[in-house]
Order: structure tokens, then sequence, then C-alpha cells
């Protein structure tokens, strides 16, 4: 079973998107902000991150700093708000994310691309 | 409160007075009852008296009596000084006995005092404490209408203690006891508020919680239909009845529901605004546009838009010239969002001033639905707020709108300046060449902010009477920004005359102008 990480501070959001995740049959797990995000990738070594952007403690670009630096083979998915400057955006396809959903989004279409990158 | 105030100034100053006066009777004004006040006392510093009897000759043994001391003067004979008062009748028993003429002198500090003086001195040192009063006292066997006649009304003559006897040393102690008991009312208020808000806020981070799954699962699990058709006790299942009872809970409903929505896309969307009505939420939105409080008509007015509430339109209309800039401003974006057809007199009859946030606001949305529905601008262009009048003539240059040009070409005869210089840019950014009359209308004009639109307008849409105009207008001008605007704008309209302007004037200022219109480097400089 592959494992997802959703780094999301919004628990609603990483609720609804673990819920339909889990409904593929994935092995979701789910952390608050940053910090525990990054934790939490040297831990489960997760075949998939979805993360924020904005966050508390460490932002979203960090993780994937930290993840293409520490674990370059996992795809990492970007789920943050349009509204999100689009430099940010930018500097985090220039570190190798595999995807950008910005929000809002519906989740079947997040379920839809999550399948694509882990195949 | 102010009455409060005033009150306890009255209350203070009755006080003060009243103790002044209240020692100032406590030494009698009569000589025989201010004697007997002074027995009373005993001792008093500062203050002595003797006896000097009148007659010419007294007995042997009072001229011997080394307790009296006489001495003979001319007035008669004068005893030594005495300073205990209570004295005094024992040392007049043997001028009784020799039924002999005296007279008592009281001295302050050793030199003769009236009655008077002395009062006035014993009253100011009773008045600074430096002096405690004695009083007769009254043999407790006795009836109370007895003893009363004894005791003469002297009010605070039976404080004992020196603290309350010191008037203002009780002032300033109850002035701080009242501000000490009012800082305590406050932390207490304070300490209870802060307690009752992080009730609250854990009680919030709860329901938060107990939303997320029930929520989740019906979200993913029931279609937008199947949502509809639920009945009470399938969304109490979900929802439990007795916390669909706390307002707390659904105000927490409502905000997750709003926020989730404005992160969700699809039938999600939809699947949320039918949740939202199933659980009646939507009551509550439309309740709170009856609020007093203006934060409460807001929050609902935009529950409305959020959650597409098109049957509070009627309500939500009322606000639309609120005299709130919040309340006006969501009033209008939701009737703009959701009015299925969109006459704008809403934003006409608006009677107060659009600022710039209003305006990029409503833009934002009127560009959204322009494409859904049909929007008569032009009724803008009637209303009696020329801030309005203002608006609709940039939606027409904003959206593109060139089917109301001739609206706007019917309207220039009757509006201000300020409007004219609107127009222009509309025109201008338009191209509308047929109103090319109007652009050089208003080159002439003696207002030289409009004559400057005009020149921009005639720039990019003038003719060769614009041109003729502006060389006019070119010669004459002696500030240097409009010359260069004028220039700038010839340039742009007709290149040949601009040179032949340029020629024939030999101004170094004009010369410097033109190198910096020619110069490509300099263009947007």
């Amino acid at each position: 079973m592959k494992k997802i990480l959703i780094i999301e501070d919004d628990l609603l959001i990483s609720s609804l998107v673990q819920f339909r995740l889990k409904k593929d049959g994935y092995e979701t797990h789910l952390v608050c902000d940053g910090n525990e995000g990054i934790k939490a990738i040297d831990e489960l070594k997760p075949d998939l991150i979805i993360t924020d952007v904005m966050m508390p403690f460490r932002s979203g670009i960090e993780i994937i700093h930290y993840a293409k630096q520490t674990q370059p083979d996992i795809p990492i998915i970007v789920l943050s708000s349009l509204g999100e400057e689009e430099q940010v955006v930018l500097e985090a396809f220039n570190l190798g994310v595999a995807d950008f959903i910005p929000k809002p989004f519906n989740p079947n279409e997040l379920a839809i691309r999550v399948k694509r990158v882990l195949k | 409160m102010k009455r409060h105030v005033r009150w306890i100034v009255i209350g203070l100053f009755s006080l003060i007075t009243g103790l002044t006066h209240a020692q100032e009777n406590l030494i009698p004004e009569d000589s025989i009852g201010f004697r007997d006040f002074l027995i009373l006392q005993n001792e008093i510093p500062g203050v002595s008296f003797r006896f000097q009897i009148k007659e010419k000759l007294i007995s042997d043994r009072l001229l011997t009596d080394s307790l009296y001391l006489f001495i003979k003067t001319d007035s008669g004979f004068l005893s030594k000084l005495f300073s205990d008062f209570g004295q005094i009748r024992q040392l007049e028993m043997p001028l009784h006995y020799d039924s002999l003429q005296y007279k008592l002198h009281y001295l302050v500090f050793s030199e003769v005092s009236s009655v008077a003086a002395t009062r006035e001195y014993l009253s100011n040192r009773i008045q600074s404490g430096d002096l405690l009063v004695q009083f007769e006292e009254v043999a407790p066997s006795d009836d109370l209408v007895s003893l009363a006649s004894y005791a003469p009304y002297l009010p605070m003559q039976r404080f004992k203690l020196r603290f309350i006897s010191d008037y203002k040393l009780f002032i300033v102690t109850g002035v701080i006891a009242f501000f000490l008991i009012i800082a305590t009312s406050m932390i207490v208020a304070m300490l209870f508020m802060k307690a009752k808000i992080n009730k609250r806020e854990k009680l919030r981070k709860d329901y938060d919680r107990l939303i997320i799954d029930p929520l989740t699962s019906l979200l993913f699990e029931k279609e937008q239909e199947e949502i509809e058709l639920m009945k009470f006790d399938d969304i109490y299942q979900y929802f439990p009845e007795e916390m669909l009872a706390k307002p707390l809970y659904k105000d927490v409903l409502i905000d997750r529901i709003i926020g989730l929505n404005k992160k969700m896309k699809g039938d999600f969307k939809e699947k949320l605004k039918a949740i939202f009505k199933k659980l009646s939420l939507d009551k509550i939105s439309l309740d709170s546009l009856s609020s007093s409080e203006w934060d409460k008509v807001a929050m609902g007015l935009v529950q409305i838009n959020e959650m597409d509430l098109v049957e509070a339109l009627p309500k939500v209309k009322v606000h639309a010239n609120s005299s709130n800039f919040h309340i006006r401003s969501q009033a209008v974006a939701t009737l703009l969002n959701l009015s299925e057809k969109v006459d704008l007199t809403f934003l006409r009859d608006q009677t107060f001033p659009l600022s710039l946030w209003q305006q990029m606001n409503y833009l934002r949305i009127i560009r959204f639905v322009r494409h859904q529905k049909d929007l008569k601008l032009q009724i803008l262009f009637d209303s009696k707020n020329p801030s309005i009048r203002i608006f609709g003539y940039k939606l027409v240059s904003v959206l593109g709108r060139v089917d109301l040009i001739e609206h706007l070409a019917a309207r220039t005869g009757e509006v201000s300046d300020e409007e004219k210089i609107e127009i222009l840019e509309v025109y201008s950014t338009l191209g509308a060449h047929m109103e090319v009359g109007f652009i050089n209308d208003c080159l002439k004009s003696e207002n030289a902010e409009l004559s400057m639109a005009a020149a921009n307008a005639a720039g990019s849409i003038g003719d060769s009477v614009s041109a003729d105009i502006l060389v006019g207008l070119i010669a004459v001008e002696t500030d240097f920004r409009r010359k260069h605007g004028f220039l700038k704008s010839l340039y742009d309209l007709d290149r040949d005359r601009f040179e032949l302007a340029t020629s024939t004037n030999p101004e170094t200022e004009t010369i410097e102008i033109l190198k910096h219109i020619l110069d490509p480097m300099l263009q947007h400089v």
C-alpha cells in the first residue's frame, strides 16, 4: 500500500483529502505544520507528499527544499491557494514538484492527479 | 456615570465642610463655657492662665501663699502663671472665700490674649490635629433624656480615633480605597471575561473536531440530491440533535461550511450549499440581517453571498444604501453576484460616495458576472451621485462597451468637468473617433486639467482641427509639463505638424522637449 503524507494546517481540508485518498486504498498520514512535516518525511519515508505552502513554523517551500535534499525521489504535489504569489509557484516547480493544485480544488481531481503521479 | 461623580463630589465637599464646622463648634463661644472647656482639657501646650485681683488690699494669707505668688501692680494683684487648667476651681476657692473680685487672664505663649484670640488659637490646634479635645464624662446611670441634655449636638466630637478625626487622612484613604476597589473589580471582570473567552474558544475547537468527520462523510457518501432529500432523523445521525440546538455549534458549522466552500469547487460546492440549507443555517444568516450590530449584519451578508441564498435578496437590497461602509459594500457585492437580472438601480440610488476599494470590488464582480447577465450600465449615468456616474463611465471603458458611447455622447453637454475628463478617457480607450468634436471643445477649455485630458485623447483619436488647436496651445503655453503634454499629443497625432511647430519655435525649452520626445530611451521617463 502506497504511503501518502499530507501536510496541511487546515484540519478540515486535510481530512477531506485523507478521506478521498483512503477510498482509493492509500495509506495516509496527516500533519498540520512544517516542523511536523519534516519529522514525518524522515520517519515515514512516504511515496508521495501533498503539502500546502503557507503553514506555521516552516513553509511548504522549505519542506520541498528539505525533501528534495534528503529524499529526492519522493514526488511532491503542492496544494495551495491561487492567491499565492506567482514567484512561489515558480519556485516550487523549479525545485521539482510533480504537480501544483490551486485552491479552490475538487478532491476527486486531486485523487486523479495522485494516481497519475504515483504510476 | 456623570451623575454619580457629581454626587461623590458633593458628598466629599459636605464631609469636609461638615468636619471643619464640627471642629470649630467644639469650643464654646461664651466665657463661662470656654472656662469650663479649658478646665476639662487640663494642660494645653502654649496656653496658660493667671488671676488678676482688682482689690487694693488682699489678706496676708493670700499674699504670702506660695501657690499664687501674688505681686502688686498698678491695676491690682497678679498671680503667677498656671499651665494646668484643671486647677482653676481649686485655685478659685480661697478667692471666693475672701469675697475678692478677680479676673482670669489667658496667655498664649506668655502673651495675654483675649477669650476670642485664645479660642481661635485652640481651634487651629484642634483642626491641625495637635490637640485632642477632652469631654466631660456623663454618668451612665442617668436616664437617656437627662444624658441628652448634658451632651450638646456636636458632630464628630465623639471620634476617639485620631485617624477618623483627621479628615484629610480619612479622605485620602477613602480615595485610595475607592481606586483599589475599582481596580480590583476591573481585574476580576477581566479575568471573568478572559475565562469566558477561553471557554468559548475551547468549545469552538471541540466542536470543530466534532464537525470534521460527519461533514467529510456527508460530502463523500451522499450526492447533492440525496442531501436535499434527507430527513431530519438522517441528518441527526451526522449532526446530533442536541448539538444542533447549541448556537455556538451552529456558528462553528457556518464558519466551517463557508470556509470550505471557498476552497472547494465542482459538485462539492453544491453539496455544501445543500447541507447549509438542510441544517437551516440559512435562517441564521437571514436573521443576522436584522441585527443591530453592524458586524453581524456584514457577516450575514457574506454568508448569503457565499452560499447563494437568492431568496434573501429583498432583505439584502434594504442594506444597499446603508450608512455603514462595510454593510453597504457587502450588500452591493451580494446583489451584483446573486441577482438574476442585475438592473443596477440599487447602485444608481446609492447616496454615499464610492471609495476606490469599493470600485475595485464591484468591478471584479461585474467582470465575473457580465457574461451571464445583461448589465444595463447606462442606468448608472442617471445617478444623482457623481461618484456612481464616474464609476459607470469607468465600467464602459474597462468592459469595452462601445455600444454605450452614444449614451455618453448624449450626456456630455450637461456633465461636470470631472466627468468630462472621465468620458474623454473612455473615448480614448475605445477609440471613439466620431466624438472628436467633443474632444476639440474640451481642448479649448480654460480648465487646465480638462484641456490636458482632451490633449491626451486627441493624441490618439484627434483630427486636423485638434492639431490646429494643439499648435495654438503650444504657442501660448508657458508651463513646462503642459507644454510637454501638448507637444507629445501633437507628435502622436500628426508628425508633420509637430515638426513644423517645433522648427518654427526656437525656444530652448521647446528644443529640450523635442529631444525628450524623439529620444526612444526617454519615452517613458
